[in-house]
């Protein structure tokens, strides 16, 4: 008996052991290099659940990445090159499992990250890359609120949340004839959509647009029938909404069923996404929407070439036109790559100083990171669907065609 | 007030779309005791069908429906009849646990085949909508609960007049006497399983011709079908129609005269305060409330 209860004993003190040993965060000293030759990066992305659209075109940005890197020899470490492997996990869509992942690549000891999709997942991946002192680049986390809690691994390509609406704004303000008067805003009740509202609400009060109340919904609803029928009352010039592709689509649908018919539609996020022309056919004509990257983007890289090029080659690979979705993902690679050569080392710290004193031109425009970590230094662009096409209208230097307004007709 | 109009209209709509999803899965909970988790999978495979049939027939969804009933009534046969029968007699949670990992598979396997694009059927009229003065009713949203109502409205006079729905209704009540009665246990449920999978379907098609669908909406159809259920109550066919049309309608009001992202809020708010003093929910019968204990 005496026996027996000293096996169990035993038993459990090894298996607490091994617990241990296996979930100790921060420990990992690997920093992934492999000894076979190759840079290991670790991606958490949305390939199922409600993001799994826009998760699926992130991991499009980095396979391309992948590609074009050891197409070219690979990554230059210290004169060596080695293989890029971008290691991917499914985070389901879900803020927990995207941070938990990080965590594993952690205790695999892959010490470099690309984000996942999306602001809520980014945010929580982002505390946990700081705990581990791993690196991460942020392809598409744009709240402002990741960057303002004083993180120093976490840095991203994209322009902030509150450039979104902001630059719907300015271009309406700039090329609308006649000048609209009236705004209001329609949003998702997520921390990003609500971000890029109040980021929109004040460019908009700054140009003396007159400013309605704003309307919230609940984030991935596809039923934005009673904001619609709110503002209908108040005919508003100008409608915007901060959304994401499936709240996006349901406006411009339901205000047609609605007959709410502003003099035009602006959306974050949703315009530039293939699937938003595909779905709403003729409806989505002259819809505005922001975007983080279009192929008029000027610059080149050593990779990518130009956007131009970049355009062709997402085409080639996945047989379609690429999103931003998808640029801003290859981007987030680019500079974990280029951070990586320049610091002729993998170690996290030489990364991060790396990546801190990065000023390069690329595909997606300039990529140079502020102290906070954004990379407040790109613009956006406005695009415009027009013949069913995405097409950039402002900034006016780098418009494709002209902005056809009043947008509904 | 006519702001007050619209929102009723609007959610009046809404909910005999709600109905008719939510039919089915009351129905196999009524009569199987199979909290049925597949059931929104179900419904965005039929909203697959129909925009399948439409991408390369150019059937019109209306018309689609029909085809996604008949596909999503052999999946949902052949489903109860291999796999759900196997755990038929065991405790509720096995056919819970069965059924989650049905719909995990489902909502993959769509994924896989179909990926994760955003769609909508598109046609030239769903969109379009009449205007009564100032309030606009869309055609689109109309059909569908026209036909939404009519649907459930064939299935009560099923039920309740042909020698089939009555022997469903007897396998419900109670399994033992059907059996001895001469009425095939096996049979009956995976009839009832194919029944509420085709309406599914039908209502999968509906959704995908006046919104948009991706296999990551099953949840939120699962979800809905469930508090439409019993809100309205098991054992009357009429359950899912009144379950649906509260809900909308609350939805509606509460999205025009609340902040707008309460409404799922109170959505659950009512069910909770109808459940305290109808247990059974609005029309439901007491004997399948009871058997919810089982």
């Amino acid at each position: 008996m005496r026996s027996r209860k000293l096996a169990v004993a035993v038993v459990i003190t090894a298996s607490s052991l091994v617990v241990a040993g296996c979930s100790s965060k921060g420990a990992a000293t690997s920093t992934g290099a492999g000894a076979s030759g190759t840079l290991t990066i670790g991606a958490a992305v949305s390939v199922t659940g409600k993001l799994a659209r826009e998760g699926v075109l992130t991991k499009e940005g980095y396979q391309l990445c992948q590609e074009k890197v050891n197409t070219k020899g690979g990554v230059d470490i210290a004169g060596a090159k080695v293989k890029l492997d971008i290691q991917y996990q499914d985070d389901t869509s879900k803020p927990d499992v995207a941070a938990q992942l990080v965590d594993q690549f952690n205790d695999k000891g892959v010490k470099l990250i690309l984000s996942s999709y999306g602001s809520a997942n980014t945010e929580a991946q982002a505390a946990v890359i700081e705990r581990n002192g791993q690196i991460m680049v942020d392809s598409a986390g744009a709240d402002n609120k990741i960057f303002s809690k004083g993180y120093k691994n976490t840095f991203a390509v994209l322009s902030p949340a509150t450039e979104y609406a902001s630059s719907i704004v300015k271009a309406v303000a700039e090329l609308a004839t006649p000048k609209p008067k009236s705004v209001v805003f329609l949003s998702a009740d997520d921390g990003f959509s609500k971000t890029v509202t109040e980021g929109g609400m004040k460019t908009a009060t700054t140009l003396g647009l007159k400013v309605l109340d704003p309307q919230y919904f609940p984030n991935g609803t596809s039923d934005v029938s009673s904001a619609l029928t709110k503002v209908k009352g108040e005919q508003p010039d100008v409608i915007i909404g901060s959304v994401h592709l499936v709240e996006g689509v349901a406006i411009i649908k339901q205000a047609k069923e609605l007959g709410v018919t502003p003099a035009g539609f602006g959306e974050s996020v949703a315009p530039p996404t293939p699937d938003f022309a595909k779905t709403l056919g003729g409806q989505a004509e002259n819809v505005l929407g922001s975007s983080q990257w279009t192929d008029a983007t000027k610059g080149t890289d050593k990779y990518f070439g130009s956007a131009k090029d970049y355009t062709k080659d997402i085409q080639a690979k996945f047989s379609h036109a690429p999103d931003y979705h998808n640029a801003e993902a290859s981007a987030a690679c680019l500079a974990l790559v280029l951070a990586a050569e320049k610091a002729g080392s993998s170690k996290p710290d030489a990364v991060r100083a790396a990546l801190s004193g990065l000023d390069t031109e690329s595909f997606f425009g300039k990529i140079k990171f502020d102290a906070t970590g954004q990379n407040t230094y790109k613009p956006m662009s406005v695009i415009q669907i027009q013949n069913g096409k995405a097409v950039t209208v402002w900034p006016t230097d780098s418009a494709e065609a002209k902005m056809i307004w009043p947008g509904t007709k | 007030m006519s702001a007050f109009l619209q929102a009723t209209i609007y959610g009046l709509l809404q909910g005999g779309l709600l109905a008719l999803v939510a039919v089915g899965f009351s129905l196999v909970w009524g009569v199987m005791n199979v909290v049925n988790l597949a059931h929104g999978g179900f419904v965005i495979l039929g909203a697959y069908v129909g925009w399948e049939m439409h991408q390369w027939f150019g059937l019109d969804p209306f018309l689609g429906m029909f085809v996604a009933a008949a596909v999503m009534f052999v999946v949902g046969y052949a489903l109860q009849r291999l796999l759900i029968n196997l755990v038929i007699n065991g405790p509720i949670f096995i056919t819970l646990l069965l059924t989650f990992g049905l719909d995990l598979m489902i909502v993959q396997g769509m994924n896989l085949v179909f990926s994760a694009d955003y769609r909508s059927i598109r046609t030239s009229y769903a969109s379009q909508s009449l205007a009564l003065g100032s309030v606009r009713v869309p055609l689109g949203r109309l059909l569908a609960f026209s036909l939404a109502v009519g649907i459930t409205l064939i299935l009560v006079a099923v039920m309740n007049r042909t020698r089939t729905g009555m022997s469903i209704l007897a396998t419900g009540m109670d399994r033992g006497a059907a059996r001895l009665m001469g009425i095939r246990a096996r049979h009956v449920y995976a009839l009832t399983f194919g029944i509420a999978a085709a309406l599914a379907g039908m209502a999968g098609a509906m959704i995908g011709t006046v919104g948009t669908f991706n296999p990551s909406a099953a949840a939120s159809f699962t979800l809905m079908s469930f508090v439409v259920a019993v809100l309205g109550g098991l054992g009357n066919m009429y359950g899912a129609l009144v379950g649906g049309l509260v809900i909308g309608l609350v939805q509606a009001w509460g999205g025009q005269y609340l902040p707008g992202t309460w409404v799922n809020a109170l959505a659950f708010l009512v069910l909770i305060v109808v459940l305290i003093f109808r247990p059974t929910g609005l029309v439901g019968r007491k004997y399948y409330a009871a058997r919810l204990e089982v």
